[in-house]
């Protein structure tokens, strides 16, 4: 309220000095302008339906200021030889005010009525109100361009659409989600815009804060700081991620746990509206705190093994599944896919660098080698292909050696004979492979000694597992 | 009518829509009083197209499908965001041993026992527990030893009673939980809070849970299929009813469905004659054509679940021939169940039918073995009981494990609860009864996402109370999520203004001690 004293004590100020009339209606509906959020205050409750109704416009509205404005600097170019077109740009130079001005008021009643809150609806008004008042000033500063006085207007105008690129961008984002832009950018460009889901925790494997730490954001805080939501600009599902912070800035302070936001907000009262987990999730225990707590202030190392405070507990540690990267530009098709009838892409788990399952019974009779060949876009995301009781044959080890990221393979029940098991080879990650039921013998088999890291090959009911002698010391072979 | 003091208009009464309550409690109510329910519950008599009318004029129907959200088919590919993390096992066959079977006579080993024939048990050791009417009154509580040797077996020489001589032989496999223990001590609550975690009826079952949250693996099967052994008239047969496999608050379709123990899985499966499958298919079509015009006029959504469960019959027509037609299985296969698995309804034959369900994607399999309620000669029933189980059982761990599906499948067999060492009734050197116990009883598990070969936790010298990692009902329950890549704490349904879990209200975890 003081900034509102200050403002109608300034504006009496420049009343005594006689302004222009001109400047005085600028300044009057300036200072309008930025009153209007304090009139609308959003304080993230929904307030009544007809607001919301009439906020609903927005979208719609907001399109005519923002091409007429385009069409601004256009006609003042082009008006350079024709003027004709000089008088219609100062028009559409009303014209463009007075639309915003509508769309403002109807942004606001969208936010104020929805409870819409938070930093980029925040940008996005002020964003726009910051674009109105230069507006304003365009209408007051175009008469002196004209008549050659001045030479500030092309500048403002400028200003005026930088100012615009930059809130339309907080709009798109509000509507589209955060990364609208980069979402289906192709591969080449996509490198200039490091994006999330490069990152990987696997460097960091048994220390305390794969152990411990990741565990409590994990069960917190990743459900909506995580690759499907990202409130406040932040993710908290890997170390990098973390480290970065989000819209606020840095999360961490290393060494410093009360200037750290990440432990101020979970450990604020739980009535206080930035408290976190927000929307009444289930709050941090106090050791779960303590630890987040020890480990900032041991420098929240992610390697660190040993910190004092933090009793190492997790006997069952897994590690991290390696990831298999970003496969979203994709999830279009492979929804599709799920809703028809036939072989079908599912995600292991909630997490999709986990990778997709391959899942083929509703059509295994009808899934060929071509099918298959067919899935070969999604090659490196497949780490588990049940191609058990398909129709594939030796020929499809073509197609398998591109999965990469192949964890378990399903040939059981094939016709696969084995010939070409070798190229199998290629697969790192193979740890599962089942070829119950087919005739593989065990001389197809020696090639697969070259896989890295394969314990378990299933040869039940195989040419194969009929010999005493399995070729591998580590093969389960069932007789 | 007596007026509330802020009811300032006591002519119309107010209905839940209209309180400062939340809006998802009100779409639940939505739900919940849509017409059919209200029918069924009220039994007012009530013009049909009148109420239709009325509750469209509250908003109902808008506000029932509102609530639909709650519901995975909204046809996204994750929208449950389930599993929270990747699983060990993707499926789980449960082997439920309804009754109670004996842990002492049969995992938990107490050779001390012995010295005590006939003597009564210290009343030290049953401190103020409340027993059952079936022996409460008894003057004397004799210890009753196990009538049976013990051997050691496996690598992990862990001790099996002669009465399971095929369960000894995959001992190694086998994730044996001495310490289990429940909160009731009668068969129904019992078996409820086993089944649904909870010991009053109207909550969904483990299996309606996984079916909801993880969905099917195959469209031509149920995702939840319960199996019925046949009962054998000389044991004590508890009721098991559809209450074990219900689901609940969740929508119908994620019930379990139960295959006959007859010859006829299904009965009239195939199409009467003069039917073909077109003319099938074109009733079908036009039968789902009329439910969803109901389901638009009046938004009940069991109406959702009638038309999945029209069509999951029809694909059945085709698939459970399929899957019961045994005629191709390989000699190994009968060799290894034992020729009782050539009868259908047996246990053996049971076995043989969920790992062919496993094979083809049903990813919770229940098998109910009644029988085991041994209050009174245990020596004559319970080798029948084990020779019926064990042989099955073996063949089943064992069959999964050489196709390589006991990788991501998970085993489960149990009881609801324990027997007492005391004996029921009279106790001779030839014979002994045994009561109700739920202080202590052993589970097992076996396969993806737990650890072979352990035996979990200490009871007493009794096998009366827990002396070293109890496992609660609950804890075992948020275990067999945890293998299936759910996080039980995170795994809710909102009803009642609720976030209703399987392992809810009292905390509940995942042991550790358990996981491979």
């Amino acid at each position: 309220m003081i900034a509102v004293d200050k403002l109608t004590v300034a504006i009496r100020n420049l009343r005594n000095r006689s302004l222009p009339l001109q400047w005085r209606v600028t300044l009057g509906l300036s200072a309008l302008l930025l009153l209007l959020p304090f009139f609308f205050r959003l304080d993230g409750r929904s307030h009544a339906d007809w607001l919301q109704f009439l906020g609903s416009f927005h979208p719609l509205l907001v399109h005519l200021p923002i091409g007429m404005l385009v069409l601004l600097p256009i006609l003042e170019f082009a008006g350079t030889t024709r003027l004709g077109l000089r008088e219609s740009a100062a028009f559409v130079l009303y014209l463009t005010l007075a639309s915003g001005v509508i769309a403002l008021v109807f942004g606001i009643l969208l936010a104020y009525g929805s409870g819409g809150t938070g930093a980029t609806v925040r940008f996005h008004m002020w964003g726009a109100i910051a674009l109105l008042i230069e507006l304003l000033i365009c209408v007051s500063v175009r008469p002196a361009w004209i008549s050659g006085q001045q030479r500030v207007y092309p500048v403002l105008l400028a200003v005026t659409l930088l100012t615009l690129s930059w809130t339309a961008h907080q709009g798109g984002s509000l509507t589209h989600g955060n990364d609208y832009l980069t979402r289906y950018m192709p591969g080449p460009l996509k490198q200039f815009f490091p994006s999330a889901t490069s990152a990987s925790d696997a460097a960091y494997i048994g220390s305390v804060y794969a152990l411990n730490i990741h565990p409590i954001l994990d069960a917190k805080c990743v459900a909506c700081h995580g690759a499907h939501k990202e409130k406040g600009g932040l993710q908290l599902d890997f170390y990098d991620l973390l480290t970065k912070g989000g819209k606020d800035g840095a999360v961490i302070a290393p060494r410093n746990p009360d200037q750290s936001l990440l432990l101020q907000r979970v450990t604020l009262s739980p009535k206080d509206r930035h408290f976190m987990p927000a929307d009444g999730r289930t709050p941090l225990t106090t050791s779960e705190i303590a630890a987040i707590r020890a480990w900032i202030l041991a420098d929240a190392s992610p390697t660190a093994t040993s910190i004092p405070g933090i009793a190492k507990t997790a006997e069952h540690f897994e590690p991290p599944l390696q990831p298999v990267g970003d496969y979203n530009y994709l999830m279009n098709d492979i929804r599709e896919m799920q809703r028809s009838e036939g072989a079908k892409l599912v995600p292991v788990s909630s997490k999709l660098s986990d990778g997709l399952i391959l899942r083929t019974i509703d059509v295994a009779s009808k899934f060929d080698d071509a099918q298959l060949a067919r899935f070969e876009r999604f090659a490196p995301f497949i780490v588990e292909a049940e191609l058990g009781r398909t129709a594939v044959t030796d020929a499809s080890f073509e197609t398998l050696s591109k999965f990469k990221n192949l964890r378990a393979l399903h040939l059981e029940g094939t016709r696969i004979t084995g010939t070409a098991l070798a190229k199998l080879s290629s697969l790192s990650q193979l740890t599962y492979l089942n070829l119950s039921g087919t005739n593989v013998t065990s001389n197809a088999l020696a090639p697969l000694k070259a896989v890295p890291n394969l314990p378990r090959i299933y040869l039940f009911d195989t040419p194969a597992g009929l010999d005493s002698a399995p070729t591998n010391k580590n093969m389960r072979s069932a007789q | 009518m007596k007026q509330h003091p802020l009811c300032t208009d006591c002519e119309n009464s107010i209905t839940p829509l209209e309180l400062p309550i939340p809006a998802c409690l009100k779409r639940e109510w939505a739900a919940v009083e849509t017409r059919r329910r209200f029918l069924g519950r009220s039994g007012k008599v009530l013009g049909w197209a009148a109420l239709a009318g009325l509750f469209s004029e509250l908003g109902l129907r808008d506000l029932a499908r509102a609530a639909d959200v709650n519901s995975p088919s909204a046809g996204t590919a994750n929208p449950l965001g389930l599993p929270h993390f990747a699983p060990k096992a993707k499926r789980a066959i449960y082997l439920f041993m309804s009754g109670g079977p004996p842990q002492m006579d049969l995992f938990d080993y107490k050779p001390n026992l012995a010295a005590q024939f006939n003597k009564d048990m210290p009343d030290s050791v049953r401190g103020n527990q409340q027993l059952t009417g079936m022996t409460a009154g008894q003057a004397h509580f004799p210890v009753a030893p196990s009538h049976w040797p013990f051997g050691q077996h496996g690598q992990t020489g862990t001790w099996v009673s002669s009465l399971l001589p095929h369960t000894a032989r995959m001992i190694d496999d086998l994730t044996i939980i001495k310490t289990m223990n429940t909160d009731a001590i009668n068969h129904e609550p019992a078996i409820m809070l086993m089944n649904t975690g909870n010991m009053n009826a109207g909550k969904p079952c483990l299996g309606a849970w996984l079916a909801y949250g993880l969905g099917g693996m195959n469209d031509n099967l149920p995702t939840f299929i319960v199996l019925q052994t046949k009962t054998n008239p000389k044991e004590n047969n508890q009721p098991v009813s559809s209450r074990l496999w219900s689901s609940g608050f969740l929508s119908s379709e994620y019930a379990g469905v139960g295959l006959r123990s007859g010859a006829d899985p299904v009965l009239y499966l195939a199409d009467p004659a003069g039917v073909d499958r077109d003319v099938r298919r074109e009733m079908l079509d036009t039968v789902e054509q009329i439910n969803r015009q109901t389901l638009a006029e009046v938004g009940d959504p069991e109406t959702n679940a009638r038309i999945a469960q029209y069509e999951m019959a029809f694909r059945m027509q085709s698939s459970v021939p399929e899957l019961t037609d045994l005629s191709k299985e390989p000699q190994s296969t009968w060799d290894l169940y034992g020729p009782d698995a050539r009868q259908p309804g047996t246990f053996a034959y049971n076995c043989l039918l969920a790992r062919r369900m496993a094979e083809r994607g049903v990813r919770f399999t229940q098998i109910y073995k009644r029988g085991w309620d041994v209050h009174g000669d245990v020596v004559g029933v319970l080798p029948t009981l084990c020779k019926e189980t064990d042989q099955g059982t073996y063949a089943l761990v064992t069959d999964l494990k050489r196709r390589g599906l006991l990788d991501d499948t998970l085993v489960i067999w149990a009881g609801e609860f324990g027997r007492t060492v005391y004996s029921q009734g009279g106790l001779s050197q030839e014979n002994y009864g045994r009561d109700h116990h739920p202080r202590c009883f052993t589970t097992w598990m076996a396969g993806g996402g737990v650890r072979p070969g352990i035996a979990y936790g200490e009871t007493d010298d009794y096998s009366y109370n827990i002396v070293k990692d109890p496992v609660h009902v609950r804890d075992f329950n948020a275990t067999i999520l945890h293998c299936l890549g759910i996080d039980h704490s995170r795994f809710a349904y909102k009803f009642q203004g609720l976030d209703q879990k399987l392992t809810s209200p009292v905390p509940a975890h995942v042991v550790d001690g358990l996981l491979a």
